[in-house]
């Protein structure tokens, strides 16, 4: 039934494909719809560098407050050639706004997740460096459905096709573990979804969820993506995980409304009447 | 080891601190250059015992301590605590820098990581007078933010016209040029304060 209603809002919606991965920590129930297809990450790839960071937080390689020089030039994997992240891209100016001084690693991965910086996601993974980050999501058997190659906005590695890519059950399993409190430790877990919780964006999963719903989250938006993942806490009941990325033509609209309805046609399967 | 009449900060022969801030700081040894040339680091240093002390030590009329110690995690980690050691040429390049302030008649701004950095330090792939701390990365001049051609070539101007002999990056992508930051130095200057037995 609930698989039907999805099928339904991909048809309607004119998308590309779609996929989510379900599960649901309270009942056990589980949806795979197309959950291993691969998708071009767009921004949730900033899940499992924030994992990569609290890594080397967990390792003693990085504090918290350890300090990151912030600073625009960055190389493309594609033969080193400098970029610089654009200002305009990044919702919030108060990273852009420190270049030439320094931030703390915890205020820069709170930019990263809750307004998506792109220039301090560059930075922090600059400091961990991506092959840290895999081996990361190696150790803790979630390398499958992850693939980190690159920082963001890499343009030239874009026109080469070298692309972060993620599928629906890879992102799940990184939220599952980070909702059961097993990423590395309860206490560095429970950061990284009080940092989820942050999450400015809120047009995707929570849109249409009731007032009492509290979701962590990210959001990851480009030309021909849209996706969203995240966990999401309802009065009186264990939380459910859920991750639904979409691929779209550029001129599509529609996408949020898209993402919103499928969460919500969870949430009506899962909880009916809670939160509200 | 020794004090300096009128200035606050004790200098310290670096071949008798401790082991780990000796290999951090390899002090006296030699170091090639990006063209293969060796030079040899600083062996003298000042001590600098709190950022309380940084914040308070001027170096010129308009810079002080701190501006020049500023690094991020990429430094060697016995250098990102106190106390700190920074070679006694700093005080060459902060006056050259008050020269330079007086004729650009606004604040200068050195960039983190831009002032004096170790050899240790994740960015010092060759010698760079950055470990002699005798180079600075100005990365903001006023409100001008130092980070295209126009800003960097001409502020890269006044400083060569106003320091004589100082030399300025040019503006550029490749390695050896700057695209982001006004790189200015004086080259591989040691300073060894007068009364120093060495």
């Amino acid at each position: 039934m609930l698989r039907a209603q999805i099928e339904a809002i991909e048809k309607e919606s004119g998308a590309k494909a779609i996929s989510v991965a379900l599960y649901d920590a309270d009942s056990g129930f589980e949806l795979h719809y197309n959950a291993d297809r691969w998708y071009h990450a767009a921004s949730t790839i900033k899940v499992p560098i924030l994992l990569g960071v609290f890594a080397a937080i967990d390792r003693g390689d990085l504090l918290p407050h350890s300090r990151v020089h912030v600073r625009n030039r960055f190389l493309s994997v594609v033969e080193g050639v400098p970029f610089r992240v654009e200002s305009g891209r990044d919702a919030n100016s108060a990273v852009h706004n420190a270049i030439g001084k320094m931030m703390r690693v915890d205020e820069l991965a709170y930019h990263m997740i809750t307004t998506s910086s792109n220039l301090a996601t560059n930075l922090l993974l600059g400091v961990i460096g991506p092959d840290s980050v895999n081996e990361t999501l190696r150790e803790l058997d979630l390398d499958d459905g992850l693939e980190l190659r690159r920082g963001v906005e890499d343009e030239l590695a874009f026109e080469h096709q070298i692309n972060n890519r993620v599928t629906a059950d890879g992102l799940l399993r990184v939220l599952v573990m980070l909702a059961e409190g097993k990423a590395f430790s309860p206490a560095l877990s429970r950061r990284m979804m009080d940092i989820l919780h942050g999450q400015e964006f809120n047009q995707g999963i929570p849109a249409r969820l009731p007032k009492g719903a509290r979701v962590a989250h990210k959001t990851g938006e480009i030309s021909t993506i849209a996706h969203d993942a995240g966990v999401i806490y309802l009065p009186k009941r264990k939380p459910y995980a859920l991750v639904i990325l979409s691929e779209w033509d550029p001129t599509t609209t529609g996408r949020s409304r898209t993402i919103a309805s499928i969460s919500h046609a969870i949430y009506e399967f899962l909880a009916p009447g809670a939160a509200r | 080891m020794n004090d300096v009449p009128g200035f606050p900060l004790r200098v310290v022969d670096g071949l008798t601190l401790p082991p780990e801030y000796r290999k951090a700081l390899r002090p006296g040894e030699e170091w090639k250059d990006a063209t293969g040339r060796n030079r040899q680091l600083p062996r003298y240093f000042y001590e600098v015992p709190s950022w309380d002390s940084a914040m308070k030590v001027e170096l010129a009329g308009h810079f002080l301590l701190w501006e020049f110690i500023q690094v991020d995690v990429r430094e060697a980690p016995p250098l990102r605590t106190f106390p700190r050691y920074v070679p006694c040429a700093v005080t060459l390049l902060a006056v050259c820098l008050e020269r330079f302030r007086e004729a650009v008649g606004t604040f200068v701004h050195i960039s983190a990581n831009g002032g004096y950095r170790s050899p240790s330090h994740r960015f010092s792939r060759n010698a760079t007078p950055h470990a002699w701390g005798t180079a600075a990365n100005v990365y903001r001049i006023g409100d001008t933010y130092l980070d295209n051609r126009s800003a960097i070539e001409r502020f890269s101007l006044i400083a060569r016209e106003t320091l004589p002999g100082i030399w300025t990056r040019p503006y550029g992508q490749p390695t050896g040029y700057a695209e982001d930051h006004l790189h200015l130095d004086l080259g591989y200057v040691l300073s060894v304060p007068r009364d120093v037995k060495s």
